[in-house]
C-alpha cells in the first residue's frame, strides 16, 4: 500500500460520481423525449491488488469506477410492442377502409340509393295510374336517370378510394425503404462505436423507434447480433442485414379495373422483380387486403367486393325492368324495347348502365297493344321494389353486409389498438425516465461526491501532519 | 409484479384516457345533434336492415295512399254520373208511360219525343264523362269518348262502344296494397249497353214510336226497366268498391302509423337517455381533467430545498 493510494481512491470516487451524475442529468434532460430509454451508470468497486508475499499491510480496494452505462430496455417488452403494433396496423388499415366506404355508400340516409329506388318505383306506379299523362312518364325517366347516376357515383367513389389506397400504399412502402436504410446506417454506426468501446445507447433508441415503425408498416421482426447490429426480417426475407438494406416495391394491379378483373396488388423485392414478399401483418398488409380482388366467399378485397355489389344492383335493375318493359306496349301500340341499356363492352355493369329511352312517350305501360291506356305494366314494374331478388333487396343486403363487416373490423381494430396501447404503456413505464428516482439518485451521487472530497481533505490533512508537522520536536 | 410508473407513462395514459372521454362525448353529441342512432350502417347493421325495409314499406304505403286517393276520385266521378243517369232513365220511363196514353194528340206526342231525345243526349254525355281527361266508362281505350254516334242518311243513329277489347271491357285498376287491387272504372257496355242494345238506341226507338201515329211506346217499358236495373247494378258495384277503397285507406293509415313507430324505435335516439349519458360523460371528463391537473404537476423537486 502506497501512502498516496488513498488519494487515487478518492479521485476514482470523484470521477465515478461525477460520471453517474452526468448520466442522471442526461436522463432528466430526456425525461420527455419520445423513444428515449433511461440509462444507468454501473459502478463497480475496484478490487485490491494482490498483496506481495511479504507484505504486512492488509490490502484495501482501489476505489470505484464506471464499468458501463447501461440502457435499461427490456427486449421482451420491445418484442411485445412490435407484435401488437403489427396486428394493430393491419386491422386499423382495414377498419379505416371500411369506414370510408360506409361514408361513400351514404346509407341509411333518405337521400341515398335506397330512397332513390323507392322514388323510382313510386314514379312507375303513378305513370301506370295515368298512362295518358306525359308528366308522370317524364318523372319516371328523370328518376331512372337519377338512379343510374347514383349507381355510377357509387362505383366511381369506390374506384377512387381504391386509387387513393394504392397511392398511400406506395408512399408507405417508400417510408419502409427509407426507414430500412436508416436502420442499416444506424447499425453501421452502432457497430463502429461498440467495437471501439463507446456507448451507443442514444443511437439504439433511434434504431428501436425505426424498427417499431417498420413493424407497424410491414410486420417486421428483428434478430439481434453479437456486434450490436440487428437484422430486420420481413415476410420471411431479410430487409436489413448489418449495414445493408434491401428495398421493397409495389407491383401488380395499377388500376381499379385491373383489381376488379381479379389481379392483386403485391409487394416485391425491388432488386428481384417478381419475387413477392408474403407480408403477414402491418399497415401495408392491411391495405393490400383492402386492394385485393373480389372473392366469391366474401373474403376478398373490401373495395372490389363493394363495387361488385353495386354492379349486381345495376344488373338486377336493368334486366328486371327491361324484361317487363320489353313485353309491354306504348300508347300507340308499339313494343316497349329496353328501358335501361347495359353496355356489354363495359367491365362494370354500373358504369355501362344508361337509360336508353329519351322520349317519355316511348315508355311502355300496357300489356296489350289493343289496350292503349292500360297501366298494368307500370304497376308490375313498381312491384319490383318489393320483390325478393329485386334491386332494392340486393342493395339492402349489400349495405347490411358492408355494415356488419365494418362493425367487426372496427371492433377488432379497437381491441388490437387496446393491446398495442397496453404493450406500449408497459414498455414506456419500463423505459421512460422517472424524475423522482433520478432526483434521489442525484442526491446520493452528490453526497457521495461530497464524501469523496472529504476523504481527500482528510488524507491531505494526514499528509500535512506527516510532512510538515513531524520532526519538529524541540525546534 | 409492481408496475413502474413514471411521469411520461402517467402523462401518456392520462392523455389516452382524456382522448377516450372526448371520443365518447363526441359520439354522444353526434347522436344528440343528428337525432338518429344509425348514421352509418356499422352503427347497427341489423337496425340498418330494418330501417331500409321499413323505409321501403313506408314509401310503398305512401304510394298506395296516393293510389287510393286516385281511386276515390274515379269512383266519385262514376257514382255521381251513374246517379244522374238513373234519374234520367227514370224520367225517360215516366215520359214513355205518358206517351202510352191513347188520348194524346200528335203535338203532345211530338213534345214527348223531343224530351226523350233530350234525355238521350244527357245520358250520352254522362256516358262520356271524364276524370282528368280520361273517359271513365271506356276502359283502356284512348278514343276520348266511351260511345261514338253516327247518323245515317235516313236519320237513323247508331251507337258504338269504344272500350271493348276481345269481347270485354278491360279493367282499370289501382293497387291499394301488396296484394290488393280495386277496379276504378265503369264498364260502359254493361251499364249503358252497346250498339242496338244501348239505352240511347232504345230511347231513339221510343221517340220513333211516339212520332209514328199508331206507335206504342209502352212496348219498350220492359227494356227500359232492364236497362235501369243494369245501371243500378253498376251503381251499387261502385258503392261496394268505394267501401273497399275506404277500408283499404283506413288500414293503410293504421299500418303507416305502425311503420313510422317502428322506424322511430329502430333509428331515433332516446333523448332523455342520451342527455343523461352526456351529463354523466361530462362529469367523468371533468373528473379526469381534475385528476390530471393534480397528478401531473408535482415532482420530488417541489419538496426538496
Amino acid at each position: 500500500m502506497s501512502t498516496f493510494s488513498g488519494i487515487s481512491t478518492a479521485l476514482s470516487s470523484l470521477q465515478a460520481q461525477r460520471q453517474a451524475l452526468e448520466v442522471a442529468g442526461q436522463n432528466i434532460a430526456n425525461a420527455g423525449t419520445a423513444g428515449y430509454t433511461r440509462q444507468r451508470a454501473d459502478l463497480t468497486a475496484v478490487s485490491a491488488s494482490t498483496p506481495a508475499m511479504f507484505s504486512t499491510s492488509t490490502s484495501v480496494g482501489g476505489g470505484v469506477r464506471v464499468t458501463d452505462v447501461q440502457r435499461l430496455s427490456d427486449a421482451f417488452l420491445d418484442a411485445k410492442v412490435r407484435a401488437a403494433t403489427t396486428a394493430a396496423g393491419t386491422l386499423s388499415a382495414q377498419a379505416t377502409a371500411y369506414s370510408t366506404l360506409e361514408t361513400t355508400l351514404g346509407e341509411p340516409a333518405k337521400t341515398a340509393l335506397s330512397g332513390q329506388l323507392s322514388a323510382l318505383w313510386s314514379a312507375w306506379s303513378d305513370a301506370g295510374n295515368q298512362p295518358d299523362d306525359g308528366a308522370a312518364r317524364s318523372v319516371v325517366l328523370e328518376d331512372a336517370r337519377t338512379v343510374v347516376g347514383t349507381l355510377q357515383t357509387l362505383y366511381r367513389g369506390v374506384a377512387s378510394q381504391w386509387d387513393q389506397t394504392r397511392t398511400s400504399t406506395v408512399s408507405l412502402v417508400d417510408q419502409v425503404n427509407a426507414s430500412a436504410a436508416s436502420v442499416a446506417d444506424l447499425n453501421d454506426r452502432i457497430r463502429a462505436i461498440t467495437t471501439s468501446g463507446g456507448s451507443a445507447n442514444e443511437l439504439q433508441d433511434q434504431r428501436d423507434q425505426l424498427v417499431t415503425q417498420l413493424s407497424s408498416l410491414v410486420g417486421a421482426t428483428t434478430q439481434a447480433r453479437a456486434d450490436g447490429t440487428v437484422d430486420v426480417l420481413v415476410g420471411g426475407g431479410t430487409l436489413v442485414q448489418g449495414a445493408h438494406a434491401a428495398a421493397l416495391a409495389v407491383a401488380g394491379a395499377t388500376s381499379f379495373a385491373q383489381a376488379a378483373g381479379g389481379s392483386a396488388v403485391t409487394i416485391e423485392w425491388a432488386d428481384r422483380p417478381g419475387a413477392t414478399v408474403a407480408l403477414t401483418g402491418g399497415q401495408v398488409a392491411g391495405q393490400l387486403h383492402v386492394l385485393g380482388p373480389a372473392d366469391p366467399s366474401g373474403t376478398g378485397g373490401v373495395l372490389t367486393e363493394a363495387a361488385a355489389q353495386v354492379d349486381a344492383v345495376a344488373t338486377a335493375l336493368a334486366t328486371q325492368v327491361n324484361a317487363l318493359h320489353q313485353a309491354a306496349y306504348t300508347t300507340d301500340g308499339q313494343a316497349g324495347g329496353e328501358l335501361f341499356h347495359l353496355d356489354p363492352g363495359s367491365a362494370s355493369a354500373a358504369l355501362g348502365l344508361s337509360v336508353s329511352v329519351t322520349d317519355p312517350t316511348r315508355i311502355a305501360l300496357s300489356d296489350d297493344p289493343a289496350k292503349p291506356l292500360d297501366g298494368s305494366v307500370g304497376d308490375a314494374i313498381s312491384r319490383l321494389g318489393a320483390s325478393a331478388g329485386g334491386p332494392d333487396a340486393t342493395w339492402a343486403s349489400a349495405v347490411v353486409t358492408i355494415g356488419t363487416r365494418a362493425q367487426a373490423a372496427s371492433s377488432r381494430a379497437a381491441v388490437a389498438e387496446a393491446a398495442r396501447s397496453t404493450a406500449e404503456q408497459q414498455q414506456v413505464a419500463n423505459a421512460s425516465v422517472d424524475v423522482d428516482s433520478e432526483t434521489v439518485d442525484m442526491l446520493s451521487f452528490q453526497r457521495s461526491y461530497e464524501g469523496a472530497a472529504r476523504v481527500l481533505t482528510a488524507i491531505d490533512d494526514m499528509l500535512d501532519t506527516l510532512i510538515n508537522k513531524t520532526g519538529s520536536v524541540g525546534r | 409484479m409492481t408496475t413502474r410508473v413514471t411521469q411520461l407513462s402517467m402523462q401518456r395514459s392520462t392523455l389516452a384516457n382524456l382522448q377516450l372521454n372526448m371520443a365518447a362525448m363526441a359520439s354522444l353529441q353526434e347522436r344528440m345533434s343528428s337525432g338518429t342512432k344509425i348514421s352509418v350502417p356499422s352503427d347497427d347493421p341489423a337496425g340498418t336492415s330494418d330501417v331500409l325495409a321499413l323505409r321501403r314499406q313506408q314509401a310503398s304505403m305512401t304510394q298506395y295512399g296516393r293510389n287510393a286517393d286516385d281511386a276515390t276520385a274515379w269512383l266519385t266521378t262514376l257514382d255521381s254520373t251513374l246517379s244522374s243517369s238513373l234519374v234520367s232513365v227514370r224520367r225517360a220511363r215516366d215520359l214513355t208511360v205518358q206517351g202510352g196514353n191513347g188520348a194524346l194528340g200528335a203535338q203532345a206526342r211530338e213534345a214527348l219525343a223531343t224530351e226523350i231525345e233530350g234525355v238521350r243526349d244527357g245520358l250520352l254525355s254522362q256516358a262520356n264523362a271524364t276524370y282528368l281527361g280520361r273517359t271513365v266508362f271506356a276502359g283502356t281505350s284512348n278514343a276520348g269518348v266511351a260511345f261514338t254516334t253516327a247518323t245515317a242518311a235516313d236519320g237513323t243513329r247508331t251507337y258504338s262502344y269504344t272500350g271493348t277489347v276481345n269481347g270485354e271491357t278491360p279493367a282499370v285498376e289501382r293497387r291499394l296494397g301488396d296484394d290488393v287491387t280495386v277496379r276504378v272504372d265503369g264498364d260502359g257496355a254493361a251499364v249503358y249497353g252497346d250498339g242496338d242494345d244501348s239505352v240511347f238506341a232504345l230511347l231513339d226507338k221510343v221517340a220513333a214510336a211516339l212520332r209514328s201515329p199508331d206507335g206504342d211506346p209502352t212496348q219498350y217499358l220492359d227494356a227500359i226497366d232492364a236497362r235501369y236495373s243494369a245501371m243500378l247494378t253498376g251503381s251499387s258495384s261502385v258503392g261496394a268498391r268505394q267501401n273497399r277503397v275506404d277500408a283499404a285507406k283506413s288500414a293503410l293509415q293504421s299500418s303507416t302509423l305502425n311503420v313510422t313507430t317502428q322506424l322511430g324505435n329502430v333509428q331515433d335516439i332516446d333523448l332523455a337517455q342520451v342527455i343523461l349519458d352526456l351529463e354523466s360523460q361530462q362529469v367523468a371528463y371533468q373528473g379526469a381533467l381534475g385528476a390530471t391537473a393534480r397528478t401531473l404537476q408535482p415532482t420530488l423537486l417541489d419538496f426538496l430545498q
